[in-house]
């Protein structure tokens, strides 16, 4: 299972969450891609809730829960839950 | 440059702030207790008020007109603002120029909540439909875990250590302890501040806002005897559309207009009142603004914050004296217009002649999107 990040059909650019209009070209069309990981940038926990923000290889940051112990800098995989972004442990 | 504005705030006022507020308080009794407050402090008669702007998370379903009525006055001007850390400035931008152009002549500015802990949690997961949809989910429990990550990347980016961040807290909390008004006034150690408990690493306790109930008032005039001006005011929200680094906020891009519109530089401010969800967006805004033009944040907190006493947040700001919801967009600008008109009591900073005051927060995703400025002056 992989996190969908939202494309915008007219350019390219990748976003999440998803916007009303393409940032860079103003577009309204979006596809979902699949991004199976990414960088773990930051983390931190919270009521034993581990959090932490990843940079998906097509560029989105996204805030996701943390189901492992990774450690930033190091890769992780993700995932949804519903629509709420999930890296789970491997 | 932007147009001059010739409004000026002849009075500042504040519902006093309590963590748990007596049975029967409600947010549009902290409201209209606020209105009665500044005009008394004003020597504005309720007659005379006709224009009337309001920022609020629980007031909802009423609005300013529900107010209005309920405080029985007849504006010709009317304005909403759900802008929360923001909502001040945004109030007072757009007051100054309904004054300006003759729209009103007397309006007030009102700010300020009353939770209960449900409602606040209702606040902080439904805060907008991203946070509902994308964030609740995980769950953040708020924008704690956020701040979080953001500090801690302010801390490798600049070298700093939690006592760095704790001479800010420690600072606030001296301040504070000349406010009556301030919720938390005992003095407090940077050993206490070190030793708060962990919320989310690096956060502790004292780092975040106590949630209390209270609103913050202001009146807005043409220009007569006296009062508070507006030497410059500058919005920029949405800067970077949550794709930045989180700790260059929008006032980073307006500081340098800011300042030519003020004829002003950091270095000629007597007070300082900076948006103080947490140490780290305090100190990102003083950066921004060129308070620490060589970069050092870590010497800067050291040296003028903890050693020369920089004027910054002299109310004990949010972090000392509470976050009161949208009241929290308000009370540097209170504590400020406090200042100029010489009504700070103790915590008076001599002869305060010239502030600045920022407003940041709503929180889309990652962080705070909105963010303004104002430089305020005696006249």
């Amino acid at each position: 299972m992989s996190l969908r990040v939202f494309v915008c059909e007219a350019c390219g650019r990748a976003v999440f969450p998803r916007r009303l209009l393409c940032p860079d070209c103003g577009g309204t069309e979006w596809r979902r891609e699949p991004v199976d990981g990414g960088v773990l940038e930051a983390g931190t926990e919270r009521d034993g809730v581990r959090v932490g923000a990843v940079r998906t290889p097509l560029g989105p940051l996204v805030i996701t829960r943390i189901e492992s112990e990774s450690r930033p800098g190091t890769d992780v995989p993700l995932g949804e839950d519903g629509d709420v972004p999930v890296s789970r442990a491997t | 440059m932007v147009e001059p504005s010739d409004a000026v705030i002849v009075g500042a006022a504040e519902s006093p702030y309590s963590r748990h507020p007596p049975e029967g308080v409600t947010t549009e009794s902290l409201l209209a207790d606020a209105f009665v407050r500044v005009l008394a402090s004003s020597g504005i008669s309720r007659e005379e008020v006709d224009g009337l702007g309001v920022a609020s998370f629980t007031l909802a379903p009423d609005r300013a007109i529900d107010l209005a009525w309920k405080l029985g006055i007849r504006p010709r001007w009317l304005m909403d603002d759900g802008n929360g850390g923001a909502s001040g400035i945004q109030l007072l931008q757009h007051a100054m120029r309904a004054i300006d152009a003759g729209d009103a002549t007397t309006i007030v500015l009102l700010s300020g909540d009353h939770f209960d802990s449900a409602a606040f949690r209702v606040l902080v997961d439904t805060y907008n439909r991203t946070t509902a949809q994308y964030l609740a989910g995980i769950p953040t429990g708020g924008p704690n875990v956020l701040f979080a990550m953001l500090t801690r990347q302010q801390m490798d980016t600049h070298g700093l250590e939690r006592e760095d961040y704790g001479r800010l807290v420690v600072a606030q909390r001296r301040w504070a302890g000349l406010n009556p008004g301030a919720v938390y006034r005992a003095p407090l150690t940077l050993e206490e501040y070190l030793a708060a408990p962990v919320v989310a690493e690096p956060l502790h306790r004292l780092d975040c806002v106590p949630v209390v109930s209270g609103a913050d008032a202001l009146v807005v005039t043409a220009a007569g005897q006296g009062g508070v001006g507006i030497r410059a005011l500058r919005g920029l929200h949405n800067h970077d559309g949550q794709e930045g680094d989180g700790l260059r906020t929008g006032i980073a891009e307006l500081a340098r207009g800011l300042w030519e519109d003020a004829g002003a530089g950091p270095e000629d401010v007597d007070i300082v009142s900076v948006y103080d969800d947490y140490p780290a967006m305090a100190l990102a805004q003083l950066a921004d603004l060129g308070f620490a033009s060589d970069g050092d944040l870590r010497a800067f907190l050291r040296r003028r914050i903890e050693e020369e006493r920089l004027p910054v947040n002299t109310s004990g700001g949010q972090l000392s004296v509470g976050q009161a919801g949208a009241a929290g967009g308000m009370i540097g600008l209170v504590e400020s217009v406090a200042q100029l008109l010489g009504q700070a009591g103790e915590r008076q900073v001599e002869d305060a002649r010239l502030a600045v005051v920022t407003g940041y927060g709503m929180v889309l995703y990652r962080y705070g999107a909105c963010a303004n400025a104002v430089v305020l002056e005696r006249r």
